[in-house]
C-alpha cells in the first residue's frame, strides 16, 4: 500500500519535471543556459533593420568589441548619430510630405514613438535641444547573452583573430528581436575551441587555449 | 531501564487528517520523495539566469572604453614621499595605484601604505558633507559663519593658529600664505605625528637652511646608518630603496657592491638588510657617534672637541675599522642618522662633512622637502594652547588630541579655544572637539602639486569626481579669503595652461631647471656646543618608540589592509607591543603575550603585550606609535561571525594602544626613544596574531648534522665568496617525472625569480596583491588561527644572536609546480595544469576539500572559511571586476596574476605582434621598490627571467622533492669579509 503511494507520487512528480522541461520549449536546458532567449526590449529596436537592411556595421555599435572585453551596449548619444536625422521610417515621412503638400501646409515633423523613447531618455526637447528640465534616464535594455561571473570572456581576443561576432550570437542581422541562438556553455566553447585548433581560421593556424585559466581566473 | 511506552505517542496522532500509510512513511523513504521533488522543483526554477538588466551611458565619454583599464600619472598622497603613480581606472573608477617607473624620485615602486591608501577613497566612515556642531551641514551656511568669525578674528587681532601635517605643495603652502595674510597673530606649524625635526634643526645650525640633503644611496659605497629606518619608514623609503639595491647588484662586478652597516637599538628592516649589525641603546647613541666623528676627524686631519661618556662607547677597534672603511670611501660614502635627537644629527654632519659627502652622495643644491616642520614652533603653539591664547585653530591633516603628548592638546585645553576648524576627511580625535568640519578631498579627488625634492614637481590630478560633498583645503581657503578659485585654477596659475599643462599631467611630474637652494658652508662650532642630551641611567628600560613600515601614524589606522599586513620584522598583525630582546624578556620573567605596564616616572603608563624580538639590545623596549585610534573602533565587528570568535579589537575597542602618552618633550622637542621607563607585569595575557611563529633557520643543536648548520631554504653568499666562485648551483639529479608526456610547454612557459639579495621584507608587495587579486581581509582571530588570506607570504628567518644576527626575508606565493603535488590530489579537478606552467585554480568546480592545501610543499594556498564580509558597497569598490571575488568554501592561491597575462596576451593579439618580454607584469612586481621580483617565460632564451634563472646565484626551494616549481630565489648575498654568509647549498 505505502509503497505503490510512493510510487504514485514520484510518477507524479517524474511527469511534472519532465513536462516543465519540455514546455521551455528547446528540451532539456542545463542550468543557467538561456539558449532561445528573446525577453521584450525596451525599444523595439530592430537588428533586421540596422544590421541586415541598412548594412550598419556590428562594430559601428558595439565599438569596443575590438578593443575591450566588453562590446558593450552602445551610449544613447551613439544613437543619435544617425537618429538626429532620422526621427521616422521614410514612407511615414513621405506621407505626412504628402498629407501636407495636399493641405497646403508645412509638413510636421514625424517622430516614431520608439524614436521617441530616445530623445526622452536624453532629456531632448522636439527641436532635439537638451532640455534642462526633464531627467535624463538610461535605457533599461535586457540583457541576453550571459555567462556566469567566474567565466571571463574577451570579445577583443575574439575580434582581433577574425572569429566572426555570427559564430556566437547568430544572424543577428536577420533578426526582428535578438534571440541568444548558442547555448554560451563551456561545452560549446570548448568544442569551437577545438575545432579551431584542428582546423585554423580563414587558412590561418590558431591556437585556441584549451586551458581552465585562458576563462576562470 | 525503559521507561512504559506511551499508548498514544506524540508523533503519530491518528486525527483522521493523515492517511496511515503516509504516518508510517519512514524517514527514509520521506526523504527520497521530497529529494526528488526538490530536484524537479530546481530544475524548473533555475533553468532560467535571472533577468538581468544593461543601462548603456547617455552620453559617450572621449577616450573611455568600457571595461579597459586607463592609467592617470598621480602622486601618492599616502606620505609626505611623494611617489609618483599610476593610477588605473576602470569604468571611471580608480581601483589600483602603481607605481610610475618614469618618476625621478620613486622610479616605479610603491609601498604598502602607498598601494592601501586607494582604500582611504572609498572609506564609507568618511565625512560626506560639512559639519556645523556635529550636525551634517552645507557649505553656504557654514561658509557664511565661518567667514563671519574670520571677519571678526581679523578685526580683533586675534591669534590663529595653523596646525597641519608636512605640506610640501607650493600651491597649497600658497594657499595657506594667503590665508593666513589677514590676520595680524597667524602662524603655520607642521608637525610630523611620530617624527620630530631634529635633522632640521642640525642642518639650520651646520648649513644655515632647514632642509634635508636629498639623499643619494646609489652613489654609495658605503652607507652606516644610526637609528635610521631609511628602507622601512624614515623620509622616502621608496626612493632609498631602489637606490639601495641599485648600489647592490650581486651579478655585476662585484666590487660595485656598496657596504652597509647599522647601529640601531631595535631591529628594524633596514637594520635586517644591513651587512653588519650593531646593537646600540639610544643612550649611547650620541657616545659612539662621536667615537666614529673623531676617528674619521682624526683620518681628515681636522679637530674634533668633544668628548662623551667613555662607559657608552662600543670597542675602539671597531669603531676604527668603520672609520677605515668610510676613509676609503669617503665622498662615496653616507652616514645617517634617523634619531630625534639634535646633537646625535649635529655629530652625523660633521661626519659627513669631514668624508666630503656634501655634494656627492648628500645633496643640499637641491635638497629634500620631505620633512618639514619645527618642533621648537609646535611646541611653542602647545604653550598658548595650554594657556588658553589661541582664538582659532585650524586643524589640516593631524590629530593632535591623539598625536600630541602632555600639556597642551589635551581636552580640556583644547576645549577652551574659541573656534576650532577642522579639514578632517573622516571622524577622529580632534575632529570631534571642532566646531566646524570642513573635509578634505582624499588626494584621488584632488588637484595638487608636491614638491618633494628641489626642483623636482610631482602633480596630482583627480580619477573621480569626489564622492561625498567634501571641499579641497585649498579650495575652502581660497572662498574664506573671498578669492574663490578651484584648485586647477590654483595649480594652472603656477603651471601654465595648454599642450605644456597637459604635458605635465600626462607625465606626473616636472624637473624645473630654476636656481639650486642656497645653504653656507658647514659651521663646526654648534657641533662642539651641543650638548648631549642628559639620559638619566637606571635600572630600568630605555624606550624607543617607533613606526611600522606598514602603519606611518594614526592617519592611516582605518585601513584593515595595513592592519592586517603582517609587520615585516615581527610578523604580528592588528596590534603594537612591546618589544624585549629575548634576554631582557627572560631577565623580568615575561614571555611572549603577557601583558606589560610601561610607566613613566611621572606616572603615564601603558599596557601591552610583550613580543620577544631578537636583534634588539638588551636594555630597550620598543613600542609602535600609530595604534589605539579612534578610527579603528570601527573594527569591533571585523571578521566572520562565529560562535568561537574573538575580536579583532582590544579591551579598549580599538586596535592596539596608543603609545603618546609615553612621548616626553625634551630639549630637541617631542623624544621618542631613550626615555627611562619601568615594566611591571600585569599578570594579565593577551594573544598576540603572528603569521610565522617560527624564527630560526638554523637547524636546532639535536638534529644538526654539524654546528651552525641551516635549513637550506635561505641561500646566502658574501660578495667575496661570489667572485671567486665559478661553478653555478649544480640541481639535484632526479630521475623520471610524474607527467613525461603532458606537459611539453611548446608555448610560454612561466616563471619567476625572487632576489633575496634585493628583497626588504617591506611587504609592498603583499598589499599590491592583494587589491589586485581581491583577497579578503579576515581579522585578528582568523589570522591566530593561521586562515590569514594573503597570496604572498614573507618568510622572515633570523640566524645567529645579538650583532651577529641576520636576517632574510623570502616573499612566498604558489610556486607553479610542474609536478604540482596539489593537482595529484584534487577530486574535482579543481586544480590543473596549464598548458603554459600555471597551476590553475578553478574556483567554480572547487568543492573545498582542502587535500590540495595538505599536500602543498609550500603551504601557500589558502582556504576561504567563511564568506568574508563584502557589505560594505563603498569599499568594493576597490574590487577588480578582472578577477573572481571567491565564496566560501573554495581554495585560492596566487594565480601568477593570470588576469595580467592575459590582458598582455589579448593586447598582443589585438595588436598583431607576439608577446614582449615585459609586456606582463605581475601585481608584485610592478609594486616592488627594490626591483626584487622578475616575471616572464623561461621558454624565451633572451627574457630577463631566464638571465636570472642562469645566474649562479639561483636556486630554488624544496628542489630536492622534485616538484619543479617555476620559482625560484636569487641567493642573499652580503657583503661581509667575517665568512658569516656561508654557502650552504653543499653543506
Amino acid at each position: 500500500m505505502k509503497h505503490s503511494i510512493l510510487t504514485l507520487v514520484l510518477a507524479v512528480a517524474a511527469f511534472f519535471s519532465v513536462a516543465i522541461l519540455l514546455a521551455q520549449g528547446e528540451g532539456a536546458h542545463i542550468l543557467w543556459n538561456r539558449q532561445g532567449y528573446a525577453p521584450e526590449q525596451p525599444i523595439a529596436f530592430s537588428h533586421r533593420l540596422h544590421a541586415g537592411e541598412l548594412q550598419v556595421d556590428c562594430q559601428y555599435c558595439h565599438w569596443a568589441a575590438e578593443k575591450s572585453r566588453h562590446a558593450g551596449v552602445p551610449a544613447t548619444s551613439v544613437c543619435m548619430n544617425c537618429h538626429r536625422f532620422v526621427s521616422a521610417p521614410l514612407g511615414a515621412v513621405r506621407a505626412e510630405d504628402a498629407a501636407a503638400t495636399e493641405a497646403g501646409r508645412k509638413p510636421q515633423p514625424v517622430v516614431s514613438p520608439e524614436i521617441q523613447k530616445i530623445y526622452d531618455a536624453l532629456g531632448l526637447d522636439a527641436s532635439l535641444n537638451v532640455d534642462p528640465h526633464r531627467e535624463k534616464k538610461p535605457i533599461r535594455w535586457v540583457k541576453i547573452h550571459r555567462v556566469p561571473a567566474y567565466v571571463r570572456f574577451d570579445h577583443r581576443s575574439h575580434v582581433s583573430v577574425g572569429v566572426s561576432c555570427a559564430s556566437c550570437h547568430g544572424a543577428v542581422e536577420t533578426m526582428e528581436r535578438v534571440r541568444q541562438v548558442e547555448s554560451l556553455s563551456m561545452g560549446w566553447c570548448v568544442n569551437c575551441h577545438r575545432r579551431l585548433n584542428a582546423s585554423g581560421l580563414a587558412g590561418r593556424p590558431v591556437r585556441a587555449s584549451l586551458d581552465c585559466v585562458a576563462c576562470h581566473y | 531501564m525503559s521507561e512504559p511506552r506511551p499508548t498514544n505517542p506524540p508523533e503519530v496522532i491518528d486525527d483522521g487528517l493523515l492517511d496511515s500509510a503516509y504516518t508510517s512513511l519512514s524517514r527514509r523513504r520521506f526523504l527520497q520523495a521530497a529529494g526528488f521533488t526538490f530536484v524537479g522543483a530546481m530544475v524548473y526554477g533555475c533553468a532560467r539566469a535571472p533577468e538581468e538588466e544593461l543601462l548603456p551611458l547617455l552620453e559617450q565619454p572621449e577616450g573611455m572604453v568600457p571595461g579597459r583599464a586607463d592609467y592617470y600619472a598621480t602622486t601618492c598622497g599616502g606620505c609626505a614621499a611623494g611617489c609618483g603613480i599610476l593610477a588605473k581606472s576602470r569604468d571611471g573608477r580608480p581601483i589600483k595605484l602603481e607605481g610610475n617607473p618614469e618618476h625621478p624620485i620613486s622610479k616605479g615602486g610603491l609601498c604598502a601604505v602607498g598601494q592601501a591608501s586607494l582604500l582611504g577613497l572609498y572609506d564609507s566612515h568618511r565625512y560626506r558633507a560639512p559639519v556645523r556642531d556635529g550636525e551634517e551641514s552645507d557649505w553656504a551656511r557654514v561658509d557664511a559663519e565661518i567667514r563671519e568669525h574670520l571677519d571678526r578674528f581679523a578685526r580683533s587681532g586675534a591669534k590663529v593658529r595653523y596646525l597641519s601635517a608636512v605640506v610640501n605643495s607650493p600651491t597649497k603652502q600658497r594657499a595657506i600664505d594667503d590665508f593666513l595674510s589677514r590676520f595680524r597673530d597667524a602662524r603655520h606649524v607642521m608637525y610630523d605625528p611620530a617624527r620630530g625635526t631634529a635633522i632640521l634643526d642640525a642642518y639650520e645650525e651646520t648649513h644655515g637652511a632647514r632642509v634635508v640633503p636629498h639623499i643619494h644611496l646609489d652613489r654609495a659605497r658605503i652607507i652606516v646608518g644610526f637609528d635610521a629606518d631609511f628602507l622601512g619608514t624614515w623620509i622616502s623609503p621608496v626612493e632609498f630603496t631602489r637606490d639601495y639595491t641599485a648600489a647592490r647588484r650581486a651579478d655585476r662586478d662585484g666590487t660595485t657592491f656598496s657596504r652597509h652597516l647599522q647601529f640601531e637599538s631595535t631591529l628594524s628592516i633596514t637594520g635586517a638588510k644591513a651587512d653588519q649589525r650593531y646593537r646600540v641603546a639610544p643612550s649611547s647613541r650620541v657616545a659612539v657617534l662621536s667615537q666614529l666623528a673623531a676617528a674619521v676627524a682624526r683620518k681628515a686631519g681636522r679637530p674634533y672637541r668633544r668628548s662623551e661618556n667613555a662607559t657608552d662607547s662600543l670597542p675602539q677597534g671597531l669603531i676604527e675599522e668603520v672609520a677605515d672603511e668610510l676613509w676609503v670611501h669617503r665622498g662615496e660614502s653616507v652616514v645617517l642618522c634617523g634619531a630625534d635627537d639634535l646633537t646625535a644629527q649635529l655629530i652625523c654632519n660633521f661626519i659627513n662633512d669631514a668624508l666630503g659627502n656634501y655634494g656627492r652622495t648628500l645633496d643640499l643644491d637641491r635638497p629634500s622637502f620631505q620633512v618639514q616642520g619645527s618642533e621648537a614652533q609646535l611646541e611653542e603653539v602647545l604653550g598658548e594652547i595650554a594657556a588658553g591664547k589661541v582664538d582659532l585653530l585650524i586643524v589640516d591633516g593631524v590629530n593632535p588630541l591623539l598625536d600630541l603628548p602632555g600639556k597642551g592638546a589635551g581636552a580640556a585645553e583644547l576645549a577652551k579655544i574659541r573656534l576650532i576648524i577642522s579639514f578632517a576627511q573622516r571622524p577622529d580625535e580632534s575632529s570631534a572637539l571642532a566646531h566646524y568640519i570642513c573635509p578634505d578631498h582624499h588626494y584621488l579627488e584632488s588637484w595638487s602639486d608636491t614638491e618633494m625634492v628641489q626642483g623636482v614637481v610631482g602633480f596630482t590630478q583627480p580619477l573621480i569626481r569626489p564622492l561625498g560633498d567634501t571641499r579641497q583645503v585649498v579650495e575652502t581657503l581660497a572662498a574664506w579669503s573671498g578669492k574663490e578659485r578651484s584648485a586647477r585654477a590654483q595649480l594652472q596659475e603656477r603651471w601654465g595652461t595648454g599642450r605644456q599643462w597637459e604635458q605635465r599631467l600626462h607625465n606626473g611630474f616636472v624637473k624645473k631647471s630654476a636656481a639650486s637652494f642656497r645653504v653656507g658652508g658647514f659651521r663646526t662650532a654648534p657641533v662642539f656646543a651641543a650638548r648631549a642630551e642628559k639620559f638619566s641611567r637606571g635600572d630600568g628600560f630605555e624606550l624607543v618608540l617607533y613606526t611600522k613600515a606598514g602603519m606611518p601614524n594614526a592617519g592611516h589606522a582605518f585601513n584593515p589592509w595595513l592592519h592586517e599586513l603582517p609587520d615585516p620584522i615581527t610578523k604580528a598583525v592588528w596590534d603594537n607591543y612591546a618589544r624585549l630582546s629575548p634576554a631582557a624578556a627572560e631577565r623580568i620573567g615575561l614571555s611572549q603575550g603577557d601583558v606589560v605596564s610601561i610607566s613613566l616616572p611621572t606616572g603615564e603608563s601603558v599596557e601591552l603585550p610583550v613580543l620577544v624580538q631578537a636583534g634588539q639590545h638588551d636594555n630597550v623596549v620598543a613600542v609602535a606609535m600609530g595604534y589605539g585610534a579612534e578610527a579603528s573602533r570601527r573594527f569591533e565587528s571585523m571578521g566572520p561571525s562565529w560562535i568561537e570568535k574573538k575580536p579583532t579589537v582590544g579591551d579598549n575597542g580599538l586596535v592596539g594602544v596608543s603609545a603618546t602618552p609615553l612621548v616626553v618633550r625634551g630639549s630637541s622637542g617631542r623624544r621618542f626613544s631613550g626615555t627611562q621607563v619601568r615594566l611591571h607585569a600585569t599578570g594579565r595575557k593577551s594573544e598576540l596574531a603572528l603569521t610565522q611563529d617560527y624564527q630560526s633557520i638554523d637547524v636546532p643543536a639535536h638534529l644538526a648534522p654539524a654546528s651552525g648548520a641551516r635549513r637550506p631554504n635561505i641561500q646566502e653568499s658574501t660578495v667575496a665568496a661570489l667572485a671567486v666562485s665559478e661553478s653555478s648551483h649544480s640541481a639535484p639529479h632526479h630521475k623520471g617525472d610524474l607527467w613525461p608526456e603532458d606537459h611539453e610547454y611548446t608555448g610560454h612557459h612561466w616563471g619567476m625569480t625572487i632576489d633575496l639579495t634585493a628583497c626588504t621584507g617591506c611587504g609592498g608587495c603583499v598589499v599590491a596583491c592583494q587589491v589586485e587579486n581581491n583577497v579578503p581581509v579576515v581579522g585578528k582571530d582568523e589570522v591566530r588561527r593561521n586562515r590569514e588570506m594573503h597570496w604572498i607570504r614573507i618568510d622572515r628567518y633570523f640566524s645567529g644572536s645579538g650583532d651577529d644576527l641576520t636576517v632574510a626575508h623570502q616573499p612566498m606565493m604558489c610556486h607553479q609546480c610542474d609536478n604540482a603535488p596539489c593537482e595529484t590530489v584534487c577530486p574535482v579537478l579543481a586544480t590543473v595544469h596549464s598548458e603554459e606552467g600555471l597551476n590553475e585554480q578553478i574556483y567554480n568546480r572547487c568543492v573545498g576539500t582542502r587535500y590540495c592545501m595538505n599536500n602543498c610543499p609550500y603551504k601557500v594556498r589558502r582556504f576561504n572559511w567563511f564568506e568574508y564580509s563584502r557589505d560594505d558597497a563603498y569599499e568594493n569598490l576597490t574590487l577588480n571586476p578582472d578577477v573572481t571575488v571567491r565564496s566560501r568554501g573554495v581554495m585560492e592561491k596566487c594565480s601568477f596574476c593570470a588576469q595580467r597575462i592575459h590582458e598582455a596576451k589579448a593586447e598582443a593579439r589585438r595588436g598583431g605582434r607576439p608577446l614582449a618580454d615585459g609586456d606582463i607584469r605581475t601585481a608584485c612586481q610592478q609594486s616592488c621598490p627594490a626591483q626584487a621580483i622578475v616575471f616572464g617565460d623561461m621558454n624565451d632564451a633572451q627574457s630577463e627571467v631566464a638571465a636570472s634563472i642562469s645566474s649562479r646565484r639561483h636556486y630554488r626551494v624544496l628542489e630536492e622533492i622534485n616538484v619543479k616549481p617555476s620559482v625560484g630565489y636569487l641567493q642573499l648575498v652580503r657583503n661581509r669579509e667575517d665568512g658569516e654568509g656561508r654557502d650552504h647549498h653543499d653543506g
